[in-house]
C-alpha cells in the first residue's frame, strides 16, 4: 500500500463504461454515417494559426484544428553542441513532446522519439541549410492538447514558426493526413477516427513547388487508393498553405484560448 | 560515412545513369540473396540474410503473457532492432540508436497494418491462447551485423523468413479457472504450430540518385541518394506501408510510378524469397 | 529576445541595444537611477497579468495565466485511487511543474531546466500546506483533502496538477502559483459511480440507473487561497515581478506568499550576492500584500465569468 507522500500510488482514469459499443459505426461500409463532429469526410477542421506565440524564442507559432493545439518554438541558428562535428551546411534539430494532459488518459509527458524524427524528415527538405553553416536551429514542439491527426499539425506549425524565425526556406510546408474506415477516406481524422481507423496516410509537402517532402502509409492499400488519399491531401495542403501565408502577412490577431 | 571523391561520386551517378551500376547491376536488379534459417537455436524462429556485403539476422521469441485491456482478442508483437557496432564505427555508443528506432518504426508499421489491425502482415487474433487472459508476446528482434546499404529491405527479408521457420509450442489450457483467476497452461515442448506467413508483406526500397531510381543500393549508391522510398507489399499487390526518406521532395507523379515499379519488383522479390526460405528450411531438416 | 524599446532613430537605437547587450548592469542601473525600468514600468509595478479558464478540453480543470510574457498552462487531471491505511477518508494531489524546451533558449530536450524541479517543490509546500491548527482543531490548508474522498478507505481522487511553463519571462513561481489557483477554482470533478467490479466509472449524461457516490460534491471549497509576489533586490532597490533578463543581471530574489487574510504562509530568498535588512523584507511583504489584492480581483473576474453547468 503506497504511503502518503512516498511512491506514487497505483491510479486509474475512471473511463466511461459505454465506449466500446457505438464506434462500430466506422467499419461500416455504408456511406450514409456522419463523422462526430458533424462534418463531411472531405472536409477539414477549421484551422488557427499565430505566429509569435513565445517571446523567449526566435519564432514560434500556435496551432489549433479543434481539440489539436500545439506550440512549436525555433531557436536559433545557434551554436552546435561541442561534440558536434564540423559541418559546412546548418544542422536541424527536432523534439516533439506531450503534455502529460494532452491525451485522454494521463500520460508520461515524455519525448515522443517518431514524431521527432518524422518532423525533422518532413522539414529538412525545405530548408536551406546551406545559409546557416556550423550552426543548429532547433525546432522544438509541445503538444497542448492531442484531438487527432497530430503530426501533420505540428509540421504545419513548425514550418510556419521557422518562417517567423526568419529562417531561409523553399516554401513552406504543409501536411494533411487521411483515414481510410471502412470504404471510405476522411480527411484531417479526430482521435476518435483515428483509434478505428484501418490504414492511414499522412503527406507532407511544399504546395507553391507541389513536392512531396513526406509521405507515410500504414495498413493496407490498392494504388487506386492511394491516388485518391494523395489527391485529397494535396488539395487540402494547398488549402491550408494559403491559410498559414494569411497568419504570417496579416496583422496579429489575438492569442484566444 | 562513405568518404568519396568526386570522380567516384560521378562514376556511381553516371553508371546509374546508363542503367550500368558499378557492380554490373542493372538499375532494378537485386543482389543475390542468401538466407539461412535457425541460426540462432534459443529462439523460437530465426533467420539470417545477406544481400552481398549486408548481413542482417533476425530472431523470433515467444513469450506468453496478458493481452492489452483494450484488446482482449489480440496478442502482441515487439519489433526491435540492434545496429552492432560491428557493422559500422557510427553505431558505436548511441550513433546507432537513432536508425535502429527509425528500421524498428518502419519494421512494426508494416507488419501490424493500421489501427484496428487490417492489413496486418502478422494475424495477431491468432496468438490469443485464452481470450482476455494468456496470449503470445512475440518479440522480434533484428540485428544489423554488417551494413552495406538496403537495410530496411534485408530485414524485412529476414524477420519474413523467421516468422516461417517459427514454431509456437502448442498450450493445452487447464480446464476449471474460472473468473479473474488466471487459467493454469501446460506449454507443449514437441507439438509446434507452424506459423502461416503468406500474408508478411516484403519491403521494397527505391532509392532515388540524378533521375533515376535504383534497387537494393549499396552504401555508396545510397550516399549519393536525393530521397528514398520505402514500400511494402504483400503477395497480393497491396500497399502495407510506405515511407520516405531522404530530404529532396518528389513530384507526387513521381510516387505513384515508383509504387508501380515497386510492385513489379516485389513480386520477384516475394517469389525468390519463398524459394529461398524453403530451400534453407529443407537444408535444415537435413542436416 | 528584444523588447519594443522606446522610439528614436535607428542609430541611436543600435546603441542602446549594444549598450545593453556588453554593459547589461550598468543599463539597467542608469535605469533604476530614475526610478524606472527599461520596459517603461515603475520599481514596484508589476506586469500586466491576465488569466483564461478551461484552455484544456481533455482536462477536468485547466487554466492559461499570462504575466507579462511570462506563460503558464495548468491542467487537473483526476484519477482514482485506493487511500492509503493511514487516512482511508483523504485524497491526494500530485503537482509538478515542466519546462519544456520550447518555453526559453537555455532549456534542451533531454535535459530538465534547473528551475523546474525548485519550483515544483515550492509549489508542492505552498499548496499542499496542511496546518493543524489549535484553536480550530481541523485543517488550515488551501484544499481540504477529506473532500477528495469518495468512498471511505475504498477508493479516493488522486488529482494530478501539471503545471507547462509556456514562455519564460522571469517570476515563472508567481505565474504558476496564480495558474494552479485558478485551475483548481474551474475543476469540475467528474461524476462517477461504482461498477459491479468495484471499479469506478464516469457516469455519462443519463446516469445509467445507477446512483453517483459523489453527487454535489464536484467542486473543492478553496479556503485561504495563497498568492505570492517575486520581488529582486539589487542595491537599495526592490524591483518587482522582475524578466528574466533582469533576473539574470541581479540575482537576489524574495519570493513573498501571502494567504487571502493576508498572514505570511512562506518567504524564500534562495541566496543571492544582496544580503537583505529586515526593513527590504518587509518592504517585499507590503509589495506583495498590494499585489495579493490585485491577484484576487483578476481571480475574482475570471471565476464569476464561468459558468457552471
Amino acid at each position: 500500500m503506497a504511503g502518503k507522500g512516498g511512491a506514487a500510488p497505483s491510479t486509474y482514469s475512471p473511463s466511461p463504461t459505454t465506449q466500446k459499443t457505438k464506434s462500430r459505426i466506422f467499419g461500416n461500409d455504408d456511406v450514409d454515417w456522419v463523422r462526430s463532429d458533424g462534418r463531411e469526410f472531405h472536409q477539414c477542421r477549421p484551422a488557427f494559426f499565430k505566429t509569435g506565440a513565445v517571446n523567449a524564442a526566435a519564432g514560434s507559432a500556435y496551432a489549433e484544428f479543434g481539440n489539436t493545439k500545439v506550440i512549436v518554438s525555433v531557436f536559433g541558428p545557434r551554436e552546435s553542441k561541442k561534440a558536434m562535428m564540423y559541418s559546412d551546411i546548418g544542422r536541424l534539430n527536432c523534439n516533439v513532446s506531450y503534455t502529460t494532459f494532452a491525451t485522454p488518459v494521463r500520460g508520461q509527458g515524455s519525448d515522443h522519439k517518431e514524431f521527432s524524427s518524422m518532423l525533422h524528415k518532413a522539414l529538412e527538405g525545405a530548408i536551406i541549410l546551406e545559409t546557416f553553416p556550423k550552426t543548429t536551429v532547433d525546432v522544438f514542439a509541445l503538444v497542448l492538447e492531442s484531438g487527432g491527426s497530430d503530426l501533420p499539425v505540428v509540421i504545419s506549425c513548425a514550418s510556419l514558426a521557422l518562417a517567423d524565425a526568419g529562417i531561409m526556406m523553399y516554401d513552406l510546408v504543409t501536411s494533411v493526413s487521411v483515414s481510410g474506415l471502412g470504404k471510405n477516406l476522411v480527411i484531417d481524422p479526430i482521435l476518435e477516427e483515428e483509434s478505428y481507423q484501418d490504414g492511414s496516410l499522412m503527406l507532407t509537402c511544399m504546395p507553391s513547388r507541389y513536392e512531396v517532402t513526406q509521405l507515410t502509409i500504414t495498413g493496407e492499400w490498392s494504388t487506386p487508393k492511394i491516388n485518391e488519399g494523395m489527391q485529397i491531401c494535396l488539395d487540402a495542403c494547398s488549402k491550408l498553405a494559403v491559410v498559414m501565408r494569411a497568419c504570417l502577412k496579416g496583422p496579429d490577431s489575438t492569442l484566444e484560448e | 560515412m562513405v568518404g568519396l571523391s568526386i570522380g567516384e561520386k560521378h562514376f556511381i551517378q553516371g553508371g546509374i545513369a546508363q542503367d550500368l551500376r558499378s557492380d554490373g547491376r542493372k538499375r532494378l536488379t537485386t543482389r543475390p540473396i542468401y538466407v539461412e534459417t535457425g541460426v540462432i537455436s534459443q529462439a523460437n524462429g530465426s533467420a539470417r540474410v545477406r544481400m552481398g556485403a549486408t548481413d542482417v539476422i533476425a530472431s523470433v521469441k515467444a513469450e506468453l503473457g496478458r493481452p492489452n485491456a483494450l484488446q482482449p482478442d489480440k496478442g502482441k508483437v515487439v519489433v526491435n532492432v540492434d545496429c552492432s557496432p560491428t557493422a559500422a564505427p557510427m553505431f558505436e555508443g548511441r550513433g546507432g540508436e537513432e536508425l535502429s528506432a527509425e528500421l524498428s518504426v518502419a519494421l512494426q508499421c508494416c507488419l501490424l497494418g493500421g489501427k484496428s489491425g487490417s492489413g496486418a502482415g502478422i494475424d495477431l487474433s491468432s496468438l490469443v491462447v485464452v481470450e482476455g487472459k494468456i496470449c503470445w508476446d512475440l518479440y522480434i528482434d533484428g540485428l544489423v551485423v554488417s551494413s552495406d546499404g538496403n537495410l530496411l529491405d534485408a530485414l524485412g527479408a529476414a524477420i519474413k523468413a523467421a516468422l516461417s521457420n517459427t514454431g509456437i509450442p502448442k498450450v493445452n489450457v487447464a480446464a476449471g479457472a474460472s473468473g479473474d483467476e488466471q487459467p493454469e497452461v501446460d506449454v507443449s515442448d514437441e507439438e509446434f504450430l507452424q506459423f502461416d506467413t503468406s500474408r508478411v508483406p516484403v519491403i521494397v526500397t527505391l532509392t532515388k540518385v540524378g533521375r533515376h531510381y535504383i534497387v537494393d543500393a549499396t552504401s555508396e549508391e545510397e550516399s549519393q541518394m536525393s530521397s528514398a522510398v520505402s514500400i511494402s507489399i504483400n503477395r497480393q499487390g497491396h500497399i502495407c506501408g510506405l515511407t520516405k526518406r531522404g530530404g529532396a521532395g518528389l513530384d507526387p507523379s513521381i510516387i505513384l510510378d515508383m509504387i508501380s515499379v515497386a510492385k513489379t519488383v516485389s513480386e520477384q522479390l516475394i517469389n525468390t524469397l519463398d524459394s529461398h526460405i524453403a530451400a534453407a528450411e529443407a537444408g535444415e531438416e537435413e542436416s | 529576445m528584444a523588447l519594443p524599446d522606446a522610439s528614436g532613430d535607428v542609430l541611436s537605437e543600435m546603441d542602446v541595444d549594444a549598450f545593453r547587450r556588453l554593459f547589461p548592469l550598468r543599463f539597467f542601473e542608469t535605469h533604476l537611477v530614475k526610478s524606472t525600468r527599461p520596459d517603461g514600468r515603475s520599481l514596484a509595478e508589476a506586469r500586466e497579468t491576465s488569466s483564461a479558464l478551461g484552455a484544456v478540453a481533455s482536462a477536468d480543470g485547466s487554466a492559461l495565466v499570462k504575466i507579462g510574457s511570462t506563460r503558464m498552462l495548468a491542467a487537473i487531471k483526476m484519477e482514482v485511487m485506493t487511500p492509503s491505511k493511514e487516512s482511508p477518508d483523504e485524497g491526494c494531489i500530485a503537482i509538478d511543474f515542466h519546462m519544456p524546451p520550447i518555453c526559453s533558449p537555455t532549456v534542451r530536450p533531454g535535459r530538465p531546466a534547473e528551475a523546474a524541479p525548485v519550483v515544483s517543490k515550492q509549489l508542492s509546500d505552498t499548496i499542499l500546506r496542511q496546518v493543524k491548527c489549535l484553536s480550530c482543531c481541523s485543517f488550515c490548508g488551501m484544499i481540504n483533502l477529506k473532500e477528495l474522498s469518495l468512498i471511505s478507505g475504498k477508493a479516493a481522487w488522486m488529482a494530478y496538477l501539471d503545471i507547462y511553463c509556456l514562455d519564460a519571462d522571469g517570476a515563472l513561481f508567481d505565474a504558476a502559483l496564480l495558474s494552479a489557483v485558478a485551475a483548481f477554482s474551474h475543476l469540475q470533478i467528474p461524476v462517477v459511480s461504482m461498477n459491479d467490479d468495484g471499479k469506478v466509472v464516469v457516469l455519462s449524461g443519463d446516469h445509467g440507473g445507477k446512483e453517483p457516490v459523489n453527487k454535489g460534491k464536484r467542486k473543492l471549497t478553496l479556503s485561504s487561497i495563497p498568492l505570492s509576489l517575486t520581488c529582486l533586490l539589487h542595491k537599495n532597490y526592490i524591483l518587482a515581478d522582475p524578466t528574466a533578463e533582469e533576473e539574470s543581471v541581479m540575482e537576489t530574489l524574495v519570493t513573498v506568499v501571502l494567504d487571502s487574510s493576508g498572514q505570511l504562509v512562506s518567504l524564500y530568498k534562495p541566496g543571492g550576492p544582496v544580503l537583505a535588512y529586515t526593513s527590504a523584507i518587509q518592504d517585499c511583504v507590503a509589495l506583495t500584500r498590494q499585489r495579493a489584492r490585485e491577484l484576487q480581483t483578476i481571480l475574482d473576474e475570471v471565476t464569476s465569468g464561468m459558468e457552471v453547468d
